[in-house]
């Protein structure tokens, strides 16, 4: 009895399909079949603007121009001749070249192929009034990416272009097409997805003249999110000035927070060259400049820290009980192991902890080091954070890298008492990016407390929730105090390596290191400490390449701290 | 009269086989998107299945009922497997990966929970007495325990995501319950609770779900996305018009506007070229199928044979009735597909075996 119920109810369905199809094929059929046939559907994506990018002081770094672009839709074009020597003509572009474009682009009769980017307004005019005579012919909206302040910020920003072949495949299934704009590099690369805007369309019915006969349908174009970063733009104006043909990098970060106030490289480059085509040959030679202006070394660029690496030998020695603040070690100058000579600067004489470190005493650490051994002091090093990404919101952030025992030994390499005197004053293969060093020393200032360094702020209007995470490394907190005094002697002692920095008003700490770095060529100078003001507590790096003594990094952050308390940021 | 409808079953059967493989072709035909490939696929996989069509239809339809629990845990845990183990394709996870074989155990799960629950059904044993007690009991055995197997499918398959095959596992299970002699009054009451629950289930769908439900409400909302298919699938089958454009000369089909085309899609492309004509001898050859099949199971006493032949006809209308609605704008965009003409073989194996079950039990009827 049921079963019969249920064979009428799917009578009744089927009856309602077959009246359903019977009403869409034979009814509306011809409808359709005019849409179909004479293909009269128009596609016409609508281009999101990207949002826009602002320091901290809401000085907006980035906009979007408007520009238009030329396009025609094959399928519409009546007479493709005609069409091409009137473009041709009205847009001064050779005939060929057009035809070129057409054909490359070409990839179904409905899609609009853009034959002219960015055209100017007094061909665009041209274009424009006689556009009714050639059907398939269109004029549309699109943005250009600007950056405002020029070379300012070029490595945290980034810039945009067109997807590539090899990111398209990865980002397909976001909804990028071939024409999407993405962002490379940088915030624009790393916070793409709320930069970029939702794309949108309309399908339009049309007639034979290519003229609108109604909407089929619309979707609005959505802009990206605006956000907000950490930077001070004019910070990093100084920061750049104090740069001047100085290879390197300078990071300042808020030492509470983790906000990276400025982050700056030499050389560096101007992002407008990758997006307006006049600057082409200025591209071209800032990608073929040997030292390399697009790299950003300060998050991926790895280097030897010298003796800033001593701070953390520093803590593993303390940590592992191995010395107290007063045990001293004799530098008479040089140290010799198995018949080779390491030396010193000075002839030092008795060194404690804190002379040691305000002196940057090479022949203290080779002994301390000796003394505690490679494995803690690659424990400890990794305890500070050291040859492992911080997870800046950059991208390709490098690692670098600790050496320790057991990998060389696995790798059948004899681990030397040379390898570990080298190690104890960051030579060899300690290898950081500058980034790292600002974060460990970010960790000491806050007692251990480790910050995460970032560059976002909010994201439209929303503040972007760091996790204040009190994450601790595990050092106690005397230790702690010893080395803060000791890196605040660096500063403080006339004798200290980074007396310069002796600035009045300032509570300046930290540890100065001069890496070698070949054999041929200047050492790296390295300066990276932290400074207490009633305004800010920041941690400061610098790093110059191949700069010579570490008195000139010194030298650059003075200049930048003088500045700061200028500007009133400190 | 007894082999006249196995024979008319076994006919529609092939006649749609066919339709399907002459229309894949040319979904496939000169075409970027779809390769070849899926055709030569297809009809090799259809001879295949015809010779198991055969062997399942000799196999005594008793064996179904002595697997079903087995079958119904294995599908479970091929669900399970599904959802924590593999790669997403098409935004979904419903793919399993064995080796060369992939496999989507959603489709399968129909079946084991057809068999899994008429077995269930066929023994419960009906409560005589009237108290308040027997009634819950009642209840619980004839209501909430079947609801409790159905559900653990749904909630896997809805997890994938598959909506659409979701909604049609609580079909299957309305359909048997209903079947079971179950009173009026609990059925309706059933179907009045499970449509209370309906708002809920709004907010825990994923986002193009909630776009293409929206979108079926109005195609003009998205036109470059879950609209573009509607408005474009409409126009490929209403521009067929009476007699359609032809085989190989979709206008529609042959420049790539339709997505999904050879599969969930491919009614589409029979409308186009082969018109109203055409469609309706589809429709009706589907129709003729599922009388024929109707026939069978009213001519069958066995219960266990009733409840899964009525669930594999309820599967099999129910398919083939959203699928052509959702092709025309009927119904909202869901992983339907059109049995035996869809390109997939999960979905057409399953069939496969359904007709054979239905096949065998035409043959058995006489011994009871």
């Amino acid at each position: 009895m049921r079963i019969k119920i249920i064979k009428i109810f799917i009578t009744i369905l089927f009856l309602i399909i077959a009246f359903n199809l019977a009403y869409v094929q034979g009814m509306r059929g011809k409808y359709y079949h005019k849409l179909s046939v004479f293909n009269r559907i128009r596609v016409v994506p609508l281009e999101a603007p990207r949002g826009n990018i602002s320091d901290r002081n809401n000085v907006l770094l980035t906009d979007n121009r408007v520009v238009y672009n030329v396009m025609v839709v094959p399928q519409e074009i009546k007479n493709k001749e005609k069409l091409f020597s009137f473009l041709s003509e009205a847009l001064q572009i050779d005939k060929k070249k057009l035809v070129q474009t057409y054909n490359n682009k070409k990839s179904s009769q409905f899609t609009p192929i853009v034959l002219a980017e960015d055209v100017n307004r007094g061909l665009l005019i041209k274009v424009e009034e006689e556009k009714y005579r050639f059907p398939g012919l269109l004029i549309q909206e699109s943005f250009k990416r600007q950056y405002l302040l020029g070379a300012n910020s070029a490595h945290v920003l980034g810039y945009v272009a067109k997807v590539n072949k090899s990111k398209l495949e990865k980002l397909k299934e976001y909804g990028y097409s071939p024409a999407s704009n993405v962002g490379y590099s940088g915030v624009e690369e790393y916070y793409d997805k709320y930069l970029r805007g939702e794309e949108g369309g309309v399908q339009i019915e049309i007639n034979s003249r290519g003229q609108q006969v109604r909407l089929l349908g619309l979707k609005e174009p959505v802009k990206g999110k605006n956000i907000q970063l950490t930077i001070d733009s004019s910070l990093q104006q100084v920061i750049s000035e104090s740069l001047s043909e100085i290879t390197g990098s300078v990071i300042i970060m808020d030492t509470d927070t983790g906000e990276i106030l400025g982050l700056e490289n030499y050389p560096s480059f101007d992002p407008n060259i990758f997006i307006e085509s006049q600057y082409k040959e200025e591209m071209v030679r800032v990608l073929n400049d040997l030292r390399s202006p697009l790299l950003n070394r300060a998050i991926k660029g790895v280097y030897p820290p010298g003796s800033v690496f001593k701070v953390p030998v520093a803590v593993a020695a303390l940590e592992s009980k191995k010395i107290t603040e007063n045990t001293t070690y004799l530098c008479e100058g040089f140290l010799e192991i198995g018949g080779t000579r390491f030396g010193c600067t000075h002839v030092h004489g008795n060194q404690d902890l804190f002379q040691a470190i305000a002196n940057s005493c090479n022949i203290y650490f080779y002994r301390l080091g000796l003394n505690v051994g490679a494995d803690i002091i690659s424990h400890y090093a990794k305890i500070m954070t050291l040859g492992q990404l911080t997870n800046i919101d950059l991208p390709y952030e490098a690692q670098g890298f600790i050496p320790n025992r057991q990998q060389k030994l696995f790798n059948k390499k004899k681990w030397y008492s040379g390898d570990t005197l080298n190690m104890s004053i960051g030579q060899g293969d300690v290898l950081v990016t500058p980034l790292q060093l600002v974060r460990m020393m970010a960790i000491i200032a806050n007692q251990g407390f480790v910050v995460q360094p970032h560059l976002i702020k909010s994201i439209s209007q929303k503040d972007a929730d760091y996790n204040k995470s009190k994450r601790r490394v595990a050092v106690s907190q005397k230790t702690f105090d010893l080395i803060k005094k000791g890196l605040r002697r660096t500063v403080q002692d006339l004798s200290g390596t980074a007396h310069v920095l002796d600035l009045p008003d300032l509570y300046v700490a930290g540890k100065t290191g001069t890496a070698q770095a070949g054999e041929a060529k200047e050492s790296h100078s390295w300066f990276v400490g932290y400074v207490d003001s009633k305004k800010k507590n920041i941690t400061i790096g610098v790093f110059l390449e191949h700069g010579g003594s570490s008195q000139n990094a010194c030298l650059v952050a003075r200049q930048i701290l003088m500045r700061m308390q200028e500007m009133q940021i400190l | 009269m007894n082999i006249n409808i196995t024979t008319k079953i076994w006919i529609y059967t092939i006649l749609i086989i066919v339709v399907g493989l002459v229309a894949l072709y040319s979904a496939s035909y000169n075409n970027v998107r779809v390769e070849q490939k899926v055709f030569y696929d297809q009809l090799y996989f259809s001879m295949f299945g015809l010779g198991l069509l055969f062997l399942v239809s000799k196999i005594d339809y008793r064996k179904f009922y002595d697997i079903a629990y087995a079958l119904y845990f294995l599908n479970l845990f091929l669900l399970l497997i599904v959802l924590f183990s593999s790669r997403h394709i098409l935004g979904a996870r419903r793919w399993l990966e064995l080796g060369i074989i992939n496999f989507q155990p959603s489709e399968l799960a129909k079946l084991s929970l057809i068999l899994v629950l008429a077995r269930y059904l066929c023994n419960v044993r009906p409560v005589v007495k009237f108290d308040i007690l027997s009634r819950a009991q009642k209840i619980f055995r004839e209501i909430l325990f079947p609801l409790l197997f159905t559900a653990l499918y749904m909630i896997f398959i809805f997890k994938q995501p598959d909506l659409g095959t979701a909604l049609l596992i609580f079909g299957i299970f309305f359909v048997m319950l209903y079947i079971s002699n179950l009173e009026i009054k609990y059925v309706f009451s059933l179907l009045i609770i499970f449509a209370s629950f309906l708002p809920f289930v709004w907010h825990i769908l994923k986002p193009y779900q909630k776009d293409r439900l929206l979108v079926f409400l109005n195609p003009n909302i998205d036109p470059l996305g879950a609209g573009y298919t509607i408005i474009q699938s409409k126009i490929a089958v209403g521009s067929g018009q009476l007699l359609g454009k032809g085989w190989l000369s979709g206008t529609q089909n042959q420049l790539n506007f339709l997505p999904e085309r050879h599969t969930d899609f491919i009614f589409s492309v029979i409308g186009e070229e082969w018109g109203l004509v055409g469609t309706l001898i589809v429709l009706y050859c589907f129709f003729c199928l599922i009388y024929n099949l109707i026939s069978v199971v009213q001519k069958t006493k066995d219960r266990f044979g009733v409840l899964a032949g009525v669930g594999i006809i309820a599967i099999l209308s129910l398919q083939v009735v959203i699928n052509i609605g959702m092709v025309i704008g009927m119904f909202p965009i869901v992983g339907i597909t059109l049995p035996f003409i869809s390109y997939g073989r999960s979905s057409f194996l399953v069939f496969i075996i359904a007709i054979g079950f239905i096949l065998s039990l035409s043959k058995r009827r006489s011994f009871f």
